[in-house]
């Protein structure tokens, strides 16, 4: 349960492995950490999942992490935005100087396989239009139907270039998660997706991988890209990271995926394995359960889970609480003061409407730059989305308490502040607490976008799920949050009873 | 003080923003313990008379008296608290318990608990009701028409000399109107207070006050007590509300 263990330890001692958030970009981070867990004395922090090249750069940059697994290519055209280049070794000492030269940032040497991107067609669309390059598909392509990836579709070395370069035009084109896209090509829902050519399930979906015969992509070899400072107090990572140079065939990582992908192992494992393989890690009694896809239910699984679960749980209701507190703590006053202030008090609470609708990717991508990554900037997005319910219900309820008994209290000498304590706040109670039930509600389900950032939570699972496309691991995530927003809408229903004043309904 | 009115308005408008008068021009006044009804239709400006006088609304021009003093020079929390209100739906707070009601004014006052509970034990026979079997209740577990006794006991509470009724029995069923209508008048020979009761209800002016002013459209059309009215309106809208009046008695 090496996966579940995030201890916080005092810097110096302890070192953070950030990953991007799919499969083998996880698996190579999980390598590296077990590596320097079996050859030093340093505590391994895991941040993985990271939602993206961006927020994985930027958590690099900003120090909170030291460390992840990056493709030489992705450097070149995502991060250094420039033209892509061909000749692999020509690409690794651009970049190389680069990112030393503005960041302080070092390219490890290369783990030995490039894992471009490549364009898969299904193999019978491919031979009924007889198409086995890319420029073959230009012609074809207005018939076509295809899912590629989010961030392939934004990317200038993804589908932005290809369409320069090769002139591509789509009838459709929808964005869809790495693991779906093969089930949905697979069921005949699309033709075309973008694939990582070190994918395990190639071996198993019948697709044709197109020729880039205008060599559009450049090379993406794998390497680890690691803070210069980091390197200056812990100078033996390089050369224990330099273990793995050119140790992995892309054969070998096609493998690799695959065992995670389809056969069901866990990362942790696989990663192991690896390792033993290359004779870098000692023996050790962690390869004990193996767990397959289809070998156990989903409650089993679960009980094998548990500890993971509950730690993830307990993250979960932590980083959930707090953002719902803070949401209280400024909600409140501030529905207080709007009341008295009431001609600003619309277009006040409309901007923090607004905040609502910022999707949390774009939410959490604002809060990188000025929180890093980890609890804080997962805390501060929370806090936003749970003011709004809160401080609506309040303003509202203060505001439409009563009018007519308002009005008498203050005909009969009541000062507004002892209408606003003893009136207005009492009458309001209930829907002040009902503003606040639907903000826990909403905060207990966004909070599994904490997983984006390496802040933990049961989003984790349900990420890695989805990665995975396996449901059960899904739901592993899923059904604990449905039940802790149970629980904690029931508890505070119960709250309610003792907030609601008496006198507002007969009593029996 | 001698001889001063209780309430009196001099040369007194109320302009709404968009020009047209609520009030226009208004000279009345109320004598010391004197039930004053004003009978007006909605509209008629006789709601923004009776918070002119406790200040919930200020006047454009003209000027209040209340026990000959301005009531501009007067704080308006303070003033409040002097003058006795009874609103049309009785205005009791849901949430608390009916002896808490009743001691809202001598509680702001700040009176001790031993005074406010006196005071609660010796008002409620005077409207009627039984204090220890109601004290501990919420509004919501009583009727319409003891709901308004309670509003009544609350407005006189503290003892004001001053109370506004805003239509304390208009939305009561007859026959406990009828039965509110005689503890009024019960305690208006008891309580001796100063009192200006609104009503769209011309019979109910006719029995409950001692004068009647009729007001339409932001202008009094004529102050005087029923037997004045009755023989002599001073216009002929005063004539039709008579009319109305008569023909109800038939």
């Amino acid at each position: 349960m090496i996966w579940a263990s995030s201890v916080l330890a005092s810097p110096g001692t302890s070192i953070v492995i950030g990953s991007k958030n799919f499969l083998e970009n996880r698996l190579l981070a999980e390598m590296f950490a077990q590596l320097i867990e079996s050859h030093t004395a340093l505590t391994v922090e895991r941040r993985f999942g990271l939602a993206g090249t961006q927020i994985c750069f930027q958590a690099l940059t900003n120090g909170d992490i030291d460390l992840y697994p990056e493709y030489t290519g992705t450097g070149l055209v995502t991060i250094l935005d420039e033209p892509a280049m061909q000749d692999p070794s020509a690409v690794l000492n651009h970049v190389r100087s680069e990112f030393r030269k503005r960041w302080d940032l070092w390219w490890l040497a290369p783990l030995g396989f490039d894992n471009s991107f490549a364009l898969a067609l299904r193999r019978d669309r491919a031979e009924a239009l007889n198409i086995r390059t890319i420029t073959d598909l230009v012609g074809a392509a207005k018939h076509l139907k295809a899912a590629f990836g989010f961030e392939f579709i934004q990317r200038a070395d993804g589908l932005r270039g290809l369409k320069n370069l090769y002139g591509l035009e789509f009838e459709d084109v929808v964005g869809m998660q790495q693991s779906l896209k093969y089930e949905a090509a697979d069921k005949g829902d699309v033709d075309l997706l973008d694939v990582y050519t070190t994918d395990g399930r190639l071996a198993v979906y019948d697709f044709v991988v197109l020729e880039d015969d205008r060599r559009f992509f450049p090379p993406y070899d794998a390497a680890a890209l690691v803070r210069g400072e980091t390197l200056e107090q812990h100078p033996e990572l390089s050369k224990i990271l330099s273990l793995l140079t050119n140790a992995l065939s892309p054969e070998r990582m096609r493998e690799l995926n695959f065992r995670i992908q389809e056969k069901g192992e866990t990362i942790p494992q696989v990663a192991y394995e690896a390792l033993h393989t290359l004779h870098l890690v000692k023996e050790t009694q962690q390869t004990t359960a193996t767990t397959t896809k289809e070998s156990t239910s989903f409650f089993s699984y679960m009980w094998e889970q548990r500890t993971m679960l509950r730690v993830r749980t307990g993250e979960h209701l932590w980083l959930a609480g707090i953002g719902l507190l803070l949401g209280i703590a400024l909600a409140l006053p501030l529905a207080f003061i709007l009341e008295r202030w009431r001609s600003g008090a619309e277009t006040m609470i409309r901007i923090i409407g607004m905040s609502q609708t910022i999707p949390s990717i774009a939410l959490l991508a604002f809060m990188i730059p000025l929180f890093g990554v980890g609890a804080l900037p997962a805390i501060m997005a929370l806090w936003i989305y749970s003011l709004y319910p809160i401080l609506r219900n309040t303003f509202s309820g203060l505001r439409d308490a009563a009018p007519s008994v308002v009005e008498t209290g203050r005909a009969l000498g009541m000062t507004e502040w002892q209408i606003l304590r003893s009136v207005r706040l009492p009458l309001a109670a209930p829907t002040i607490m009902a503003g606040i039930r639907t903000s826990a509600i909403w905060t207990i389900g966004t909070a599994t976008l904490a997983a984006f950032i390496g802040a933990g939570g049961l989003g984790v699972p349900i990420v890695s799920g989805l990665q995975l496309a396996d449901v059960r691991v899904i739901l592993s995530g899923a059904l604990p949050v449905t039940i802790l927003a149970l629980i904690v809408d029931g508890l505070l229903g119960w709250i309610e009873r003792f907030v609601r004043p008496r006198g507002l309904e007969v009593s029996k | 003080m001698k001889n001063t009115c209780a309430l009196e308005v001099q040369h007194l408008s109320v302009r709404f923003p968009d020009g047209t008068y609520a009030l226009q021009e208004i000279d009345w006044e109320v004598h010391q313990s004197e039930t004053m009804a004003i009978i007006g239709e909605s509209g008629s400006g006789k709601t923004t008379l009776l918070r002119l006088l406790n200040r919930l609304a200020e006047p454009s021009s003209g000027h209040v008296f209340i026990q000959g003093h301005p009531a501009i020079d007067q704080d308006p929390i303070a003033l409040r608290r002097r003058l006795g209100y009874v609103p049309q739906d009785g205005g009791l707070f849901p949430h608390w318990t009916i002896r808490h009601n009743v001691c809202l004014v001598p509680q702001l006052l700040e009176w001790s608990i031993e005074q406010q509970y006196d005071r609660f034990t010796t008002l409620l026979p005077l409207v009627n009701l039984d204090p220890t079997v109601i004290a501990d209740r919420f509004p919501i577990e009583l009727s319409g028409g003891q709901r308004q006794r309670v509003a009544i006991a609350r407005a006189i509470a503290a003892d004001p000399p001053i109370v506004l009724l805003d239509e304390p029995f208009s939305a009561l069923d007859p026959l406990t109107r009828h039965e509110l209508h005689e503890q009024f008048l019960i305690l208006k020979t008891q309580l001796h207070k100063t009192m200006v009761l609104i009503t769209h209800d011309i019979t109910e002016a006719f029995r409950l006050g001692d004068r009647i002013t009729v007001l339409k459209d932001g202008r009094i059309h004529q102050i005087g007590t029923p037997q004045e009215l009755l023989t002599s309106p001073a216009t002929p809208y005063v004539a039709s509300l008579i009319e109305h009046h008569s023909g109800l008695q038939q």
